[in-house]
């Protein structure tokens, strides 16, 4: 299938749960902690969040996500531990190579809310068919042609890579050379814009006008195919998240105003 | 006049599908319609004619040298191929500089380059079109810019990918003028066709494409003469051969003219005895 | 009785010097089939669009002149009256995808969402229109991994679905092989006996003579005549046009076998049924 969605259908309690639930989930996750800013409020909802991706089976989809940015995050801690402004308290050395706690402590903190952040979009991600958000949305007043946008986005793509190689294969025929240095690639890419804008163009148009033929552009109200995805527990989980935020948001003020 | 020798090629996308499982056969001087149901592995063939893809195995020899020791870009000199769809190839603000796009890539001087491409434009009825731009152009013209833009290049080989998709009438019958020419030029041509009138009426060989495998090879009367094999390959016969099946005569016609040059004397006969 | 009825019927896209639909005039019963030729630019698509209301919703510019659907007069219709009036098929099958569903049957039900259709009525009529146009075994297959011939045959299951009266197809086989087109000229054939009125694009002339009830030949956005497919493919002037009558017509004028009301036969059928006649002759002529 080609499709650059992430989602993948395991009949799993995650993938029946409605698509806003999530959205609540990763509005909690994030600001919780970033509100109160508790550090064990962000370790919490990490916790949380891998316990949801273990029981959706797709935490091994995740782990890969998590690692990649693993590796940006390991350089974000060895500049911060080495160079942090107010780095004061040497933690442990290697070699000529210093790391100080408050540099380490602050890195942490990246680190914590990076993953947090990460692992509750992946909660949404893996476990939802993108155009099950969309409708849940449409089905809440969104705009059905924002929508569409969103959606066919992920299937237009992959097929306007394919259109692209064929245009490719069109010049490198007339003796366009692809490899070779920078110069040349850069001079092989000219003969591609314009056809591939042009087509781009052309398909556009053609598929607007094949929606239309399809009363996409009526004004009645919309009906969905699709049963609205939805779990009995859904609307305990959204009150949850909402009074969570709300809470946190509260403290926030109150502790300014004091 | 070149020759291709394919020795047992077999090509698959990825690990799994198969899309050729092994072919073997000469390209000749013979005009050659390659003909089969979507998927049965034409367009990659012609691409693997074209260097455009590598085969996992087995060789394509052009004139007794394998392609694969040359890019595609360098083949570009040798086998010309004019995509299905013009608007995949052309980019240039004048019909000219569209069609000297090729000729300079490999290599010709800027005079040659001009003159095969003014000589190209006159083969597809574009002279005193040289300076149009192709965008305010129909797509009947685009697709003989794009005619012309390869035919410049001068290679000894020319493939066509569905030459006579959305053509009307008009524009076949150009199209299969321009086929004929390159032929007495002695010129290699392939093509890559779904219309069985045209293939009948231009083609001199035929080789039907099934699953990956060539089902049938031969002369375009014979190939299609055998109905069997061509539905097996989810193609039928053109409609002057379906009429003469109806009619239950032997021997297969393959155009209107070459049926009315067997007919009418008879029919003469026929009706002077009813005098 | 008249169904769509165009009166003087006359368009210009927009920035365009030139009538795209020059004073078009006809008048079409209820379950007809019209086959629509011409070369290319002669007018065919903007005539499809025009009965489909394309013209004037989608594409703005100068419109003149009436066009009726049944009661409905297209340029006044809004889109919701159109789309379960009139449906339009188009020539790549690839670009009606809608690219927002992930199976065929997701696919077909796309309009009649839009169109605030009850689900349960929905889900019928879906299955109708696949089982109509025999792919409902692809129906948990995505829409882009479908051959053009399945591709295109769910592009008219998608329209089918709204019901409408009328329906446009603009050369809706010439991007497919010889196995698609069966597939979708079978289609067309079936919907013409449910009775929906048709109109239909197309550069084979042997398909146009054998599906025709009457074929409307277009030039320079002009409508040049409007008649049987014997009668119209029996004109000495095609030529002029740049259209070739279906090659058993031109077999039979190079023979000069006319049927007995004087034009010339233009499908196999009828070659087959003339040339018998003589045909005891010419069994013994082979092939060397």
């Amino acid at each position: 299938m080609k499709s650059i969605s992430l989602y993948e259908e395991k009949g799993t309690m995650l993938n029946r749960t409605a698509p806003e639930s999530k959205l609540c989930y990763i509005l909690a996750a994030v600001a919780v902690p970033a509100l109160t800013g508790n550090r064990w409020a962000g370790i919490a909802f990490t916790v949380c969040s891998l316990v949801l991706l273990l029981a959706g089976r797709v935490l091994r989809k995740a782990l890969p996500m998590a690692a990649v940015s693993g590796f940006v995050l390991l350089t974000v801690v060895v500049i911060q531990g080495m160079f942090r402004a107010g780095n004061a308290t040497p933690v442990f050395s290697a070699g000529p190579v210093v790391f100080y706690r408050e540099g380490l402590s602050y890195a942490l903190h990246i680190v914590c809310n990076i993953m947090n952040i990460l692992l509750g979009f992946c909660v949404l991600v893996l476990t939802t068919k993108p155009s099950d958000l969309i409708e849940n949305l449409v089905r809440r007043g969104f705009s059905p042609r924002f929508g569409y946008v969103f959606v066919s986005v992920f299937q237009i793509i992959p097929q306007m890579t394919e259109t692209m190689s064929t245009i490719t294969d069109a010049q490198r025929s007339r003796g366009m050379e692809t490899e070779g240095s920078l110069f040349t690639r850069i001079k092989a890419f000219i003969p591609l814009i314009s056809p591939v804008v042009m087509s781009s163009l052309v398909n556009t148009r053609e598929r607007a006008l094949a929606l239309e033929a399809r009363g996409f552009a009526s004004r009645r109200k919309k009906t969905f195919l699709n049963e609205e995805t939805k779990t009995a527990a859904d609307r305990y989980i959204q009150i949850v998240c909402l009074l969570m935020t709300a809470a946190a948001l509260v403290w926030r003020i109150a502790a300014w105003l004091t | 006049m070149s020759e291709i020798r394919i020795e047992k090629l077999h090509f698959s996308y990825g690990m799994h599908s198969e899309v050729l499982k092994g072919l073997d056969f000469t390209i000749d001087e013979r005009s050659t319609a390659i003909v089969g149901q979507n998927g049965a592995g034409k367009t990659t063939f012609v691409k693997l004619l074209k260097g455009l893809l590598r085969p996992s195995s087995g060789r394509i020899l052009l004139d007794g040298k394998d392609i694969a020791l040359s890019t595609a870009a360098g083949l570009a000199a040798r086998i010309g191929m004019v995509f299905q769809n013009p608007n995949d190839q052309i980019f240039k603000n004048t019909v000219l500089d569209e069609v000297m796009f090729g000729p300079l890539q490999i290599g010709m001087s800027w005079e040659e380059a001009h003159k095969r491409s003014m000589d190209a434009l006159s083969m597809t009825g574009l002279q005193d079109l040289e300076e149009k731009n192709p965008y305010d152009m129909g797509l009947s013209a685009r697709k003989l810019i794009a005619v012309a833009s390869v035919l410049a290049m001068h290679t000894d080989i020319v493939i066509f990918d569905e030459p006579t998709i959305a053509q009307d009438y008009v524009g076949k019958e150009r199209i299969k003028r321009i086929i004929r020419e390159l032929r007495r030029e002695g010129r290699t041509v392939i093509t890559i066709i779904h219309d069985m009138d045209f293939v009948a009426e231009v083609f001199e060989r035929v080789i039907v494409f099934a699953d990956g495998k060539m089902l049938l090879d031969d002369s375009a009367a014979r190939v299609f003469a055998d109905r069997k094999a061509l539905e097996a390959a989810c193609l039928e016969q053109p409609n002057v051969t379906r009429l003469c099946r109806e009619l239950g005569y032997e021997g297969v016609f393959l155009d209107v003219e070459e049926l009315v040059e067997k007919i009418r004397p008879l029919m003469g006969k026929n009706t002077d005895e009813s005098k | 009785m008249a169904y769509v009825t165009a009166e003087h019927l006359k368009y210009k896209y927009p920035g365009s010097d030139a009538l795209a639909l020059d004073d078009l005039s006809f008048s079409v019963e209820k379950g007809e089939l019209i086959g629509i030729i011409g070369k290319n630019g002669s007018g065919k698509s903007s005539l499809c669009q025009a009965i489909a209301g394309l013209i004037p919703s989608f594409y703005k510019g100068a419109y003149g002149g009436r066009l009726l659907l049944g009661d409905l007069e297209v340029r006044s219709a809004d889109a919701d009256e159109l789309c379960s009036k009139v449906g339009i098929v188009f020539q790549n099958p690839f670009n009606q995808v809608t690219g927002a569903k992930l199976t065929l049957y997701e696919e077909i039900a796309f309009g009649l969402e839009n169109m605030g259709i009850p689900r349960p009525e929905m889900k019928e009529r879906v299955e109708a229109a696949m089982a109509f146009l025999h792919i409902s075994e692809y129906r948990d297959r995505y829409p882009f991994d479908l051959s053009g011939g399945q591709m295109q045959r769910m592009a008219i299951a998608g329209i089918l679905a709204m019901r409408p009266e009328i329906m446009v197809l603009d050369e809706p086989v010439s991007q497919l092989d010889p196995q698609g087109r069966r597939e979708v000229f079978a289609a067309v054939r079936s919907l013409s006996r449910q009775g929906i009125t048709i109109f239909m694009a197309e550069h084979n002339m042997e398909q146009i003579a054998d599906f025709s009830d009457r074929v409307m030949l277009l030039h320079a956005g002009r409508l040049v005549a409007m008649d049987t497919p014997s009668r119209l493919f029996s004109r000495d002037d095609l030529e002029e046009y740049g259209v070739c009558p279906p090659v058993f017509t031109r077999l039979a004028r190079a023979l000069g076998i006319r049927k007995a009301d004087g034009t010339w036969p233009v499908t196999l059928a009828e070659a087959k049924e003339l040339l018998s006649v003589h045909g005891t002759a010419f069994r013994g002529c082979a092939h060397e």
